[in-house]
């Protein structure tokens, strides 16, 4: 009797998760957006495509694209065309420097995946696990990690002049802000590959050698066609989050490099709502244009997969003094020396800032933090609030967002015409300009819908909860879709012979087959509900429902120090919460 | 779609009635306990450094047996514009922290009312007639800053003009605020424009972009950096030495310049919503933030000037916070219809590509 309401219910599970999701992402993304660029189309009740035209054809914003179409005689653009510096435009120029983020990311990202993927040295599980941590910074903290690095006065500029070799002045150009850009984006590459190198099946390749391929042909024929999709994922990704970046791109940069974003917050709070949403529709519309096109890419290149045995991991330490054994350390050990200066420095930046004080070493910032805890009030900011919420959050948000991106990632790999398109438009959350997100969760959940005459507004933990999951789930998508869609549909196939229901067939054998892909996946969910703000701010009831990333804001002052140690303490709950995960998901290995 | 049940008729009513009726009957609650809804920015009441908030709750509600709840919306008065379009009462009653173009911008995109007029509430006869700033009387000004250059003389000594800034050895030596995410950079435009007229300003901020003027995003990217030495001037308050002695600095590299012997005035404003449920308390609250003591406690807690002319300030406070030989500001009639091509022309300008 139990065993048959078992079952039924493990045969509904599917559906009733499948549509739980759809409402899910209705309620708390798309009707909330959809009410923003709504703006963009509707201007005094009337439909109207002319604030459209009006951003399509400025030429501040579409550069030449926009002189076309506002007239220019079309020899005059050909001319500036032909000039060699034609006019991008704020649009072009925004796409430009994403673009330069995401070659910068993954030349940054790629060594750390083979170094992670192919050595065995100890301490390279923690190191994997902590590859994400720029990924969750605010980029308040990343600043000021940058400009004490990088800056005049800069541990950079230290050691060179030390070293003889005078000195550097990188703030405030396009390369401070691709590198800070590489900063946050290389470790999702480095991430998504790593955990797509570890997939690769050793029998493959060793068929292949065993067929007589060289090891070069094995790697170009077998392993690396396994890795490309997970490396123009990660570059995709990348375009995507810079293309709409914002306050690192004027932290460090400055406003000659405004990106599309930083206009799309002065029309929102000009409230200049239909200009803005213009813009933010652009964004989207070239973001999710990018990740269709991935998509179909990804379609057409996953590689069928039976199960998993790692490629076996070298020693780190050369077995023999040969060319071929000493080249690629050699070039990992110079990777490192750029690894320390990106990434640990700015780091170490932030971490000896929330230790100094006007006169030497101190403890007094985090003094301060301990004081706003005993004494602060109920309005104020509490540190062990928001490090407990950030906690909460980032549990709960990751337990809704699994089984949401799973369920999402078993629809789009079901064959059936416009799957893809599916697939890109549950990629959104991705692409929409976290302002616009911000804006619309406040008119269409905080304030409330008329529901006959009584208001219904939505708003606190849950909400933040489900804000965090559905901004989280499309990474659980993304690295769990390609490796089921890879999977032998015979094994499927036979466990449902048996009478296996579908739920039961996911969790029992195509999960632990992609498991690897669901622990980063897990990784990546976890990594943006701890880093998230916008969503956060609009929806939290009060303070006591602030994380980290808004006590970091709230204690920004004209001393670094309160808001640096706040950033210490995210650093070190941040670190432990990926250990965590990364052990529990356990190693590939145990399969 | 911006249509109001009731309140809004009242609301319109009342910002078209004569100022000193009280306006709408909120709901009378009983009189066990009132509480007092008050808006205002983060900073106001949950700063690292001081902030008058709890301070001011705290003798509130000492005296006037209620209650004082803070809010800070992330958008601030923004947020109270986008409930009243979208048909929600603001259940609050005050807002603490309104400027000059908080009001043109209220106004161009409500057509009733947000605010209703407030110069009868006692004490509001004792504020400097130069900082009113609301021609319907609706915001009572209770602190003002003044935004000025502040450099590090140990390093540079800044120009005495605007035009020093454009000479050869100031270049790449000022770091600005963008004037949209930032009130700094804000009213650092706007004293260009009224330095050099809005059909000069431009021309200005052109030969200071050839000079290597660095335009960061918010105050904090700004100050952290010039802090760190990237620069040796940055567009900051006239108060800077304040927080530096108090926090033992070297005053010496923190000197304030006043260019051309000038500094924008920023004052901040204090409103009774129009759909208080509250109003004769929140016009009590405004009474209260006038009082003598209570400004003293604001400017000196909030590091800013006080409104009123007969606030208690501690004896040294004008050793260390600089009042400019001539403050300038821009009126609401000034602003209202031209700060926005002001400021996106300004964008145009110097972000084209």
């Amino acid at each position: 009797m139990r065993a048959r309401a078992v079952e039924r219910a493990e045969r509904h599970a599917l559906p009733a998760l499948a549509v739980t999701t759809v409402l899910v992402l209705l309620g708390i993304f798309y009707y909330p957006v959809a009410t923003v660029f709504r703006e963009s189309v509707v201007v005094d009740g009337r439909a109207t495509l002319s604030v459209f035209w009006a951003v399509l054809s400025d030429p501040f914003y579409f550069g030449e694209l926009g002189r076309v179409l506002n007239g220019t005689p079309p020899s005059a653009v050909l001319d500036s065309l032909l000039s060699g510096d034609p006019r991008l435009g704020v649009v072009g120029f925004t796409a430009y420097q994403a673009a330069l983020s995401s070659v910068a990311s993954v030349a940054l990202g790629l060594p750390a995946a083979y170094l992670l993927s192919r050595y065995e040295f100890p301490g390279r599980r923690t190191l994997r696990s902590l590859t994400i941590l720029p990924f969750v910074l605010p980029s308040i903290m990343v600043a000021v990690g940058f400009v004490a690095t990088f800056g005049q006065n800069g541990t950079l500029n230290t050691v060179l002049g030390a070293l003889g070799l005078g000195q550097v002045d990188l703030l405030f150009t396009l390369e401070a802000v691709v590198v800070a850009h590489a900063f946050y984006n290389a470790p999702l590459v480095a991430r998504v590959t790593t955990a797509a190198w570890e997939s690769v099946d050793a029998s493959a390749v060793e068929t292949a050698r065993s067929l007589g391929a060289s090891p070069r042909r094995a790697f170009r024929d077998v392993v690396a066609p396994q890795i490309y999709p997970a490396v123009v994922l990660g570059a995709v990704l990348t375009f995507v989050f810079t293309f709409g970046t914002f306050p690192i791109v004027l932290a460090l940069g400055g406003f000659e490099l405004a990106t599309v974003e930083v206009f799309v917050y002065r029309l929102v709070r000009d409230l200049e709502y239909a200009e803005a949403a213009a813009l933010a529709l652009v964004e989207l519309g070239v973001s999710l244009a990018l990740l269709y096109a991935y998509l179909r890419y990804e379609a057409r290149h996953t590689v069928s997969a039976e199960g998993i045995r790692p490629l076996p991991r070298r020693p780190l330490r050369p077995p023999s003094l040969s060319f071929r054994e000493l080249a690629p350390r050699v070039g990992l050990a110079l990777y490192a020396v750029v690894a320390l200066a990106v990434f640990v420095a700015p780091i170490a930046s932030m971490v000896s800032a929330s230790l100094t004080g006007p006169n030497g070493p101190t403890l007094a910032h985090y003094e301060f933090l301990l004081e706003r805890q005993v004494s602060g009030t109920s309005f104020q900011v509490q540190p062990w609030d928001a490090v407990r919420n950030s906690l909460l959050f980032a549990g709960a948000a990751l337990a809704v967002a699994l089984p949401m991106g799973v369920v999402v990632a078993v629809l789009t790999t079901r064959r059936y015409r416009g799957r893809k398109v599916l697939d890109a438009v549950a990629m959104a959350p991705l692409a929409v300009s976290g302002i616009v997100v911000g804006l619309g969760l406040l008119r269409g959940l905080v304030f409330g819908v008329e529901v006959g005459g009584t208001r219904v507004a939505v708003g606190g933990a849950l909400a933040i909860v489900a804000a965090h999951a559905v901004a989280g789930y499309p990474f659980v998508v993304r690295t769990v879709a390609p490796g089921l869609a890879g999977l032998d549909r015979s094994l499927v196939e036979s466990a449902r012979a048996l009478g296996a229901s579908r739920a039961r067939v996911l969790t029992d054998v195509e999960l632990p087959l992609v498991w690897p892909a669901v622990v980063a996946g897990a990784a990546f969910a976890v990594a943006i509900s701890i880093g998230e703000f916008s969503a956060t701010v609009v929806l939290a009831s009060g303070t006591s429902q602030f994380t980290m990333p808004v006590a970091i804001e709230r204690f920004i002052g004209r001393r670094l120090g309160p808001a640096t140690a706040m950033g210490v303490v995210l650093l070190v709950v941040t670190s432990a919460s990926f250990l965590v995960i990364d052990r529990l998901g356990g190693e590939t290995d145990a399969f | 779609m911006r249509r109001r049940n009731f309140l809004s008729a009242a609301g319109a009513a009342v910002a078209t009635t004569v100022a000193g009726c009280s306006g709408i009957a909120g709901q009378t609650e009983s009189d066990d306990e009132r509480t007092l809804v008050v808006g205002t920015y983060s900073a106001f009441i949950d700063a690292p450094s001081t902030s008058p908030g709890a301070w001011l709750k705290e003798q509130f509600e000492a005296e006037f047996d209620a209650r004082l709840v803070w809010q800070t919306p992330e958008n601030g008065v923004n947020h109270y514009i986008e409930r009243q379009a979208a048909g929600v009462d603001t259940e609050t009653d005050v807002y603490v922290g309104l400027n000059v173009d908080d009001l043109v911008r209220i106004d161009q995109e409500l057509e009733e009312g947000l605010f209703v007029a407030a110069d009868d509430v006692d004490g509001s006869d004792g504020v400097k007639s130069s900082l009113a700033f609301d021609p319907e009387s609706r915001a009572v000004p209770y602190d003002t800053g003044y935004v000025s250059l502040v450099y590090d003389s140990t390093r540079t000594t800044a120009p005495e003009t605007f035009d020093g800034l454009l000479a050869e050895e100031s270049a790449g030596d000022l770091i600005a605020q963008n004037p949209a995410s930032s009130a700094t950079g804000r009213a650092f435009l706007l004293h260009t424009v009224s330095r050099f007229g809005p059909d000069g300003y431009l021309d200005y901020w052109a030969d200071l972009q050839a000079n290597d003027v660095r335009v960061l995003g918010s105050w904090s990217d700004a100050y952290s950096a010039w802090s760190s030495g990237e620069a040796p001037m940055v567009v900051s308050y006239s108060t800077d030495q304040v927080y530096a002695d108090r926090n033992d600095a070297d005053l010496q590299k923190h000197q304030v310049r006043f260019l051309d012997d000038q500094g924008y005035a920023n004052p901040e404003g204090m409103a009774v919503f129009a759909d208080a449920n509250e109003p004769d308390l929140a016009r009590e609250f405004l009474s209260f933030m006038l009082r003598p003591e209570v400004q003293g406690e604001i400017a000196v807690r909030n590091v800013a000037f006080p409104a009123t002319e007969d606030a208690q300030l501690p004896d040294d406070y004008a050793r260390l916070a600089h009042e400019p030989p001539e403050p300038v500001t821009f009126t609401y009639d000034d602003l209202a219809g031209n700060v926005g091509t002001w400021v996106e022309d300004w964008e145009r300008q110097f972000a084209e590509n």
